[in-house]
């Protein structure tokens, strides 16, 4: 059985003993469309993630990826179907004590691709510098990935991702613990990505100001549950964003971008 | 005057193991995990003690301490952070006190039952009585080592970032973790006559300790990490030659004093690097 759908989950579930952590009865993302997930936290963001990666082993129902049921294969079939996604964490990775390269961490995104056996070849090599050289990090690519910024380290990440080659994006709140120039130059970063590159992307966030201009879609998870899924306009309220997150905010929108703030809101 | 002949295969035998020991602690390190290394040589030495309550003597009490701990190995490279939801180094620190309980029980059977524990007690601390047979073995145990980070340099360096980033991207990293762990419950036990049970421990952390202070870079890591163990190895065995002193104290001591060194040095170089800005 094959999809149209980048996405394609029905009837999955995720619980930890008799809680739900994840109850969706159907959700499909198309190709090519980027769509945000939001939620208060411990709505199941991530685990959705983790279930779209193969990662989340208390998960039932069925989930198609790019065309690959999930679960159904064996490990051979779960790292090939990894391999077209790229993944980037919420949070960055424990700060390892070896003295690895900015340009080394790239590298990671192409070790399944190149195969078990042998080192990267040339090719390999090529597409990890020209990554380094379109997120702009062509500075720090011979420093230590722990000697760089929060904002660098979080685009060393999307760049391992990238060069993957995927043609699916999961960016699991990549403008975390960012200031706002930096936020805004990752959502540059990833409208970027997005209109360049002719991706699927999958983006979890908090904020509806991390939304980029390109967002078609907003799909918003509470306690596990699909509270709402459709185009910005329709979706991004005040009264949902008010259930969501309290009493006394409104949505503001400016364009294409969104924003949340106290008080009455006053629309560009 | 030193013996040669008798110093020689002691001295190619704390080269080997330094060598080898520093290639392992890059890894080790790397990943926060030092506590492999007690852990590891435990379960070697729990088998070693049953292996010699059994009757066995010699060389042969390297079957049980291999058994030991290669299963140790496999029980934490199968265990899955995600599944166990632990941290590695709680896991280990399980793993070793059931280890240290059995070796240590295994210590008060021998009174029990009115056995000599000496050839096992002397497996704690090492014992520079090395024979170029040993040498060998030990050599042939670290060659194996390096080819496995030479074929999988690429996976091993993702999974130094983080096991759990590797695995997402589609790497093989459970089993080329095992592997790995497999190889260094070998080094461990081929070394644990010479270096000793305790005393390894060091050289599986300081090296690669001191090397992070002063290189960037996986290669480079690698070679001055595997050069600061061969010279921990040896200058401790030679020191022990010339003074009488413990080989294994020696070690610890050369080791520690080359990460010293190394931290001082390499504190003076950061203030002469480039800061880390945000563009």
């Amino acid at each position: 059985m094959t999809f149209q759908a980048a996405i394609h989950a029905e009837n999955l579930r995720v619980h930890y003993g008799k809680r739900d952590i994840l109850n969706l009865p159907l959700l499909s993302v198309p190709v090519g469309q980027m769509a945000a997930l939001l939620g208060p936290n411990g709505a199941g963001k991530s685990t959705f993630l983790r279930c779209l990666l193969g990662m989340e082993h208390r998960m039932q129902g069925d989930v198609y990826v790019q065309g690959k049921r999930v679960g159904s294969v064996g490990a051979g079939g779960i790292a090939r179907l990894r391999r077209g996604i790229g993944y980037v964490p919420q949070q960055l990775p424990a700060h390892s004590e070896m003295p690895l390269t900015v340009r080394e961490v790239v590298a990671i995104g192409r070790t399944g691709i190149a195969g078990l056996f042998g080192p990267l070849r040339g090719k390999d090599w090529r597409i990890v510098d020209e990554w380094i050289a379109r997120l702009g990090l062509c500075d720090v690519s011979a420093r230590g990935f722990n000697r760089i910024s929060g904002g660098q380290q979080r685009k060393a990440l999307i760049a391992k991702a990238m060069v993957q080659q995927p043609g699916l994006l999961l960016l699991d709140e990549p403008t975390a613990n960012l200031d706002l120039g930096w936020r805004e130059r990752m959502i540059e970063v990833i409208e970027d990505l997005y209109q360049s590159a002719g991706l699927t992307v999958v983006l979890v966030c908090h904020e509806l100001e991390v939304l980029p201009p390109s967002c078609q879609r907003v799909i918003v998870l509470q306690d596990g549950r699909l509270l709402e899924d459709g185009p910005c306009a329709d979706v991004l309220r005040d009264d949902l964003i008010t259930s969501l997150y309290g009493a006394g905010l409104s949505v503001i929108r400016n364009g294409r971008r969104w924003a949340v703030a106290p008080g009455e809101a006053v629309n560009a | 005057m030193l013996d040669f002949a008798f110093w020689a295969p002691v001295f190619g035998g704390g080269l080997v193991a330094g060598a080898s020991g520093g290639l392992l602690s890059v890894y080790i390190v790397g990943m926060r995990i030092p506590f492999i290394g007690v852990c590891v040589a435990h379960a070697a030495l729990a088998g070693a003690v049953f292996g010699s309550l059994a009757g066995l003597s010699g060389h042969m009490l390297m079957l049980p301490a291999m058994g030991g701990a290669m299963a140790m190995s496999l029980a934490l490279g199968l265990a899955d952070p995600r599944r166990v939801r632990m941290d590695a180094n709680i896991v280990m620190g399980l793993l070793f006190s059931i280890t240290m309980g059995l070796a240590f029980l295994g210590f008060g059977l021998f009174g029990v039952l009115g056995k000599n524990d000496a050839e096992v007690r002397s497996l704690l601390w090492g014992s520079p009585f090395c024979s170029w047979g040993d040498v060998r073995l030990m050599a042939a145990v670290a060659v194996g080592l390096a080819l496995f980070v030479i074929i999988f340099a690429k996976e091993m360096r993702a999974i130094l970032f983080s096991r759990t980033e590797a695995q997402a991207a589609g790497i093989r990293a459970t089993g080329v973790w095992t592997g790995f762990l497999i190889l260094t419950a070998a080094v461990l036990t081929v070394n644990f006559q010479t270096v000793g049970g305790l005393m390894i421990y060091s050289l599986i952390s300081n090296p690669a300790a001191a090397a992070f202070q002063l290189v960037r870079g996986n290669r480079n890591a690698i070679a001055l990490s595997m050069l600061f163990g061969a010279a921990s190895g040896f200058g401790g065995f030679a020191i022990s030659a010339m003074t009488d002193l413990p080989a294994g104290a020696v070690i610890v001591l050369v080791s520690s004093f080359i990460v010293m060194v190394a931290a001082i040095i390499g504190h003076f170089a950061h203030k002469f690097r480039r800061p880390a800005t945000d563009r």
